[in-house]
């Protein structure tokens, strides 16, 4: 009978599994220098700054696997979560339930983040402006309505003890966590195993062959940029939650790390490859890497020179696995 | 020539950009089981022509059949919903995608029940059927779960006219189908051209490569800036004299 055998060189070209093993001996590095990381709070919060990072890198990796880029994402959470508390605070005053203006309040998040998608998605699709300048123009007007609405204070007076919901529930998990969690898991099925996702890969691999297929190409691209701006409008609702208000400098910069995030996860930049399942892992190594350099006492800024390091590590190793395919 | 219906043919197509006539009054016939030879010098229209044919531009005048019935077409998804398909010059493949899913690209397999509503794929069927599909056009590809990326120049080419076999049900078109192979490849593709004919289809085969031309077609149709200056069997031809009509050396 023939043996099964152990292909750990396999293994160590797949991308998900080093992403593991990075995201381990990092875990197993900031416990050596500080045991307080093995901690629920520790996961706990780790998990609560993943929630809105891995939303809005969903959406990312599927503009980028389309061979597009959403910069607006950041501002698009921060416009959503500021209109969001904006229309809370009217419902609490007009007496109706938290529960449901809560409900109201996601559901206005999501409304006004597939509003900045649509916007996105008519540039790109209709005045065939490249995703970088689309996404720039709505980066930097919806950044600046968050600023001209709330003149740069936060918007409080909705639903009460909104921050309870935060809190975790489940292991390291709150409640809307465990929901978001959901959510990334059907979305990735909707990537990998669906027609939607194959097209998404199909237009980023080569837009042509796709059209020449017969997929309405500006149509699937502009369902992308509206999902984007929906889970950012979700991201958007997520902070108003942990936070309690509505801030006009959530989710700032978010656009950045959101793209790191997919870079790391395995995705390419040019379009037609990524894994849904290595950017949740992505995403996971960036919270973990400024949790634990605050835990261990290094300063803040040495956060994004890791970062950089770790974006640096992701794309040399990408390009090692797309020659070693090539010479195979 | 032959008095029976074409199962494809374009009567008096005119196509202009502006002020620029790209085709002026052509008339081509496709009849099923033959190879028809598109050739011309660069400028000359053939890729014009092919766009018409294939539902890629609507041609500014004149008509088109498709077994006897006139047609036209807003998209090349209409085109294709008749059983034309195209390969073009460009490559029509993802290269990211599997052979299977590029095989199935546009039409792909659901599984049944609700999933299926919601456009879940039935991924292992169509791997096998595309293998199949392959194999009955004789195209050996390692396997049809393989990324289009890993396979070389000619498996490319020959899994890009396979996956057009496999949806045609009349017309393949293929616009430069041998450029940029090696001899062995170009003739690998020649002989799956020889299968597809003898299933029947119709098949348009644009060519700088002369000696493919010679060697695949039935007829030959030669445009020159736009008009089509002759059409006749390709055994009236031989590489000079079909040189020198393609260059205009030799008069029509």
């Amino acid at each position: 009978m023939e043996k099964a055998k152990f292909d750990v060189k396999g293994l160590l070209r797949n991308q998900q599994v080093i992403l593991l093993l990075v995201l381990l001996a990092m875990a197993a590095f900031f416990t050596s220098q500080n045991s307080i990381f093995l901690t629920n709070a520790v996961f706990g919060n780790i998990i609560s700054d993943w929630v809105p990072l891995v939303l809005i890198a969903i959406g990312e990796t599927y503009v980028i696997i389309s061979g597009g880029i959403d910069l607006s994402v950041g501002s698009a959470v921060g416009l959503s979560g500021i209109i969001a508390a904006f229309s809370m605070r009217y419902f609490t005053a007009h007496n109706v339930a938290d529960n449901l203006s809560l409900f109201l309040g996601l559901l206005v998040s999501i409304a006004i983040g597939m509003v900045v998608g649509l916007i996105n998605g008519f540039l790109i699709t209709r005045a065939k402006m490249v995703p970088f300048v689309s996404t720039l123009v709505t980066l930097g007007a919806a950044r600046g309505l968050c600023i001209v609405l709330t003149s740069g204070g936060p918007i409080a007076d909705g639903p009460s003890n909104t921050i309870s919901l935060s809190v975790p529930r489940v292991g390291p998990f709150s409640y809307p966590g465990i929901g978001v969690l959901v959510l990334v898991v059907i979305l990735g099925l909707f990537m990998h195993k669906a027609r939607f996702g194959r097209y998404t890969f199909a237009i980023g691999s080569n837009a042509f062959a796709a059209r020449s297929a017969g997929i309405n190409v500006n149509r699937h691209l502009m369902k992308v940029y509206l999902l984007s701006g929906a889970l950012a409008g979700i991201a958007g609702m997520y902070f108003y939650l942990r936070l309690g208000v509505g801030s006009p400098t959530s989710g700032q910069s978010g656009e950045l790390n959101a793209i790191a995030a997919v870079v790391i996860g395995g995705a390419s930049l040019s379009g037609g490859v990524g894994k849904l399942l290595g950017t949740a892992m992505g995403s996971l190594i960036l919270v973990t890497v400024t949790s634990g350099l605050i835990i261990i006492g290094v300063a803040a800024n040495w956060n994004q020179v890791v970062v950089a390091i770790l974006i640096a590590a992701a794309v040399f190793s990408q390009g090692l696995r797309t020659l070693g395919k090539k010479n195979k | 020539m032959t008095t029976r219906t074409p199962i494809y043919e374009a009567r008096n197509i005119s196509k202009s950009y502006g002020s620029v006539d790209a085709l002026v009054g052509v008339n081509l016939k496709i009849h099923a089981g033959e190879v028809v030879g598109l050739v011309g010098d660069n400028g000359a229209g053939k890729s014009t022509l092919v766009k018409c044919l294939s539902g890629a531009h609507q041609p500014t005048s004149g008509q088109m059949f498709l077994d006897g019935q006139e047609v036209s077409w807003k998209t090349p998804h209409e085109a294709i919903e008749a059983g034309i398909e195209t390969l073009y010059q460009e490559s029509g493949l993802a290269p990211d995608l599997s052979v299977s899913s590029n095989v199935f690209l546009g039409r792909e397999e659901t599984v049944r029940g609700p999933l299926g509503r919601l456009g879940f794929l039935a991924q292992k069927s169509m791997d096998k059927k595309a293998h199949e599909d392959l194999e009955r056009v004789g195209i050996a590809v390692p396997a049809s779960n393989r990324a289009v990326s890993q396979l070389s120049g000619g498996q490319r080419q020959a899994v890009a006219i396979g996956r057009a076999v496999s949806w045609a049900s009349k017309i393949i078109i293929l616009d430069e189908p041998t450029n940029h192979l090696g001899a062995r490849q170009a003739g690998e593709v020649l002989n799956i051209i020889e299968r597809v004919k003898s299933e029947g289809f119709g098949v348009i085969f644009i060519s700088h490569t002369l000696p493919h031309v010679l060697q695949v077609t039935d007829r030959v149709a030669v445009l020159r800036l736009g008009r089509l200056v002759v059409d006749k069997p390709t055994s009236e031809f031989n590489s000079e004299t079909l040189l020198g009509t393609i260059t205009g050396l030799i008069g029509e």
